[in-house]
């Protein structure tokens, strides 16, 4: 099937790319950084940062003061009301507890103030109630009384996730749409521009050799660049692949084809160099948000849920985390591997519709 | 013999100012080009020289007409036409980061040729040029280079559209004693020129071009004692420019 002077301009394609360090450089410090900033955090939050004045010294703020200390969730830090109001305002601190000297007074309502910044509000919101589930423990000590309720949480995936996990899967297929949008649309303007494909043109290469030359390099070179980031997050961070990872490879491989030809689809309605850039930004952009790559797409509203699910990354994002975060092969997907071939369809049809050959060469 | 034969070229092309009308760029053009001769296609700007030319290379659409190369059909076998014939565009851009040799080396690939990358380098005296990238060249050298990827395949005739276009004189006469040396080999050469001087000094027949029509066609010689005004006849020593201003008129063109 594959014909010599075909081979030949595939390995260029390669060639070419592999020359251009600087581009290679970046399209791979973007994923392992934005991995890494995760991965090192370990998926967990910095403790809050807690001013407290304890203005009773009495056992029972002693008491709470170390229940609260006990908390992973916050830091706390104890000095006197002045010191810290400085603190909150140079944003040191999120928060003040003031303790007032009627704490140890069992016989009357004690209130404690809580003093914050307000742009905070929905942060305290969220702390509120931890503090106030502490305030109950220590009260229910005094009083001697049992918690008629608690509330344990249970990991329904019965195996450890962590936010990379989830990421991992979204940001290959991210970089894999990046990379072969650039490498087909954009290269072929690219080429178009500066007369590289007419003079291409000039021999007799045929136009589907050169579309196909451009594939299976893009395909070599993606296929690279994701082992890469795989091999970064699997070995370096940590991360839990449940999945077989030929499946995944496989999903991978179908994908990088359908956003090649997604690709050359841009390529082919935009005339120019900036317009396909334009065109570029629309087709990637909204996906970024939309397509469940970095929040799930039940986070976003109703109404856009459903168009969400049929964008071209949402169908690769979920069926690669679908087979390394949960293990399903990539038969298990098949509707996931329609979406992807309908894309395709798409793309080639396109393509082949608008891409005026004649006209690249003149 | 003639080795390109083309009767009634036509190209039309969408009218920029009504998009619904189309106009003729090439309106009927006829050729006869002899093996071994070296023909110029002089013409203002925009007057359908390069459109011409890409056509006899299959790189546009022969609206209307028909064209042979060695006896081929250009409409029905354009990949075999584009077999037998050498191409130097206009614009000469090439894959960034790769070297001369590694150019030539991917079209000898592209044709399934055996020629020798050095070999072509030495034709055109870029032998020392041969690891350097084609965008480290200058005019002259990018033009040599450009010559020297369309003998990759040892054409039949090879098709140079504006080849001194822009390059100094000694650049320029540089390339003139290339063509000559081509020519000289046997190879049958088809150019497109601005330059009356570079007209004159190399082609055996010229036709000059104007909205699309051939409005003159001969040798140099016959053009001036035809054309040119006729206080140079009497003594003369015209020379191809009087006779291009002669037939297109004096107007400036875009």
């Amino acid at each position: 099937m594959l014909r010599k002077p075909q081979l030949y301009l595939t390995k260029v394609f390669i060639q070419i790319f592999l020359r251009n360090k600087q581009y290679i450089f970046f399209s791979l410090l973007l994923p392992v950084v934005i991995l890494g900033i995760v991965g090192l955090n370990d998926g967990e939050r910095d403790p809050v940062d807690i001013g407290l004045v304890d203005y009773s010294n009495s056992n029972i703020s002693k008491e709470f003061i170390e229940k609260l200390s006990n908390n992973a969730l916050f830091n706390i830090n104890q000095s006197d009301e002045v010191n810290l109001r400085n603190k909150l305002i140079k944003g040191e601190l999120t928060l003040i507890l003031v303790l007032p000297n009627d704490m140890g007074n069992t016989n009357k309502t004690t209130n404690i103030k809580l003093l914050a910044d307000k742009s905070q509000i929905n942060f305290i919101e969220a702390i509120k109630p931890i503090i106030n589930q502490t305030l109950i423990s220590v009260e229910r000590e005094i009083s001697e009384k049992i918690p008629m309720f608690s509330l344990e949480i249970k990991d329904i995936k019965s195996r450890t996730q962590t936010y990379l996990d989830f990421l991992l899967p979204g940001i290959m297929a991210f970089m894999l749409m990046n990379l072969s949008i650039a490498g087909s649309g954009f290269n072929v303007v690219e080429f178009r521009r500066r007369g590289i494909l007419k003079r291409l043109f000039v021999t007799p290469i045929k136009p589907i050799d050169f579309v196909s030359a451009i594939v299976i390099a893009r395909m070599v070179i993606v296929l690279g660049q994701l082992s890469i980031i795989f091999s970064f997050a699997f070995f370096f961070l940590d991360v839990n692949i449940v999945g077989s990872i030929s499946h995944l490879f496989f999903v991978i491989m179908l994908s990088v084809l359908m956003f090649l030809t997604l690709g050359f689809s841009i390529g082919s309605l935009a005339k120019t160099q900036e317009s396909v850039g334009v065109i570029a930004s629309i087709f990637i952009y909204p996906q970024i948000v939309m397509s469940g790559v970095f929040f799930p797409i039940e986070t976003l509203p109703e109404f856009i849920q459903p168009f969400s699910e049929i964008l071209p990354l949402s169908i690769v994002a979920d069926a690669m985390r679908s087979i390394s975060s949960d293990g399903l092969s990539f038969l298990a997907v098949y509707k996931n591997m329609i979406g992807i071939s309908i894309w395709i369809v798409i793309g080639t049809f396109v393509s082949t519709k608008l891409f005026v050959w004649k006209e690249v060469a003149g | 013999m003639a080795i390109i034969k083309a009767s009634n070229l036509v190209k039309k092309y969408k009218n920029p100012e009504e998009k619904l009308k189309t106009f003729n760029a090439v309106d009927g053009v006829s050729l006869s080009i002899k093996t071994g001769d070296i023909f110029g296609i002089l013409g203002p700007n925009g007057a359908g020289k390069t459109s011409t030319l890409e056509m006899l290379e299959g790189l546009k659409d022969i609206d209307e007409g028909s064209a042979l190369i060695n006896s081929i059909d250009v409409t029905n076998n354009p990949y075999e036409i584009k077999k037998i014939i050498g191409v130097q565009l206009q614009a000469n851009e090439y894959f960034d980061n790769m070297t001369l040799t590694e150019l030539l080396k991917l079209f000898i690939a592209l044709y399934s040729s055996s020629n020798d990358p050095l070999e072509l380098l030495k034709r055109v005296k870029l032998q020392d040029k041969a690891n350097a990238n084609a965008n480290e060249l200058s005019g002259g050298q990018k033009q040599r280079f450009s010559i020297a990827s369309a003998l990759v395949n040892n054409p039949l005739v090879l098709f140079l559209d504006e080849p001194t276009t822009g390059l100094d004189p000694q650049a320029k006469r540089n390339i003139w004693d290339l063509i000559l040396e081509l020519n000289g080999a046997g190879m049958t050469i088809v150019l497109t020129t601005h330059n009356m001087e570079e007209a004159e000094f190399l082609c055996h027949r010229i036709a000059i071009m104007d909205y699309g029509k051939i409005i003159a066609e001969d040798s140099p010689k016959n053009l001036i004692m035809k054309h040119a005004p006729n206080k140079i006849r009497e003594i003369k020593y015209g020379n191809m420019e009087d006779v291009f201003i002669a037939l297109t008129g004096h107007g400036l063109r875009d």
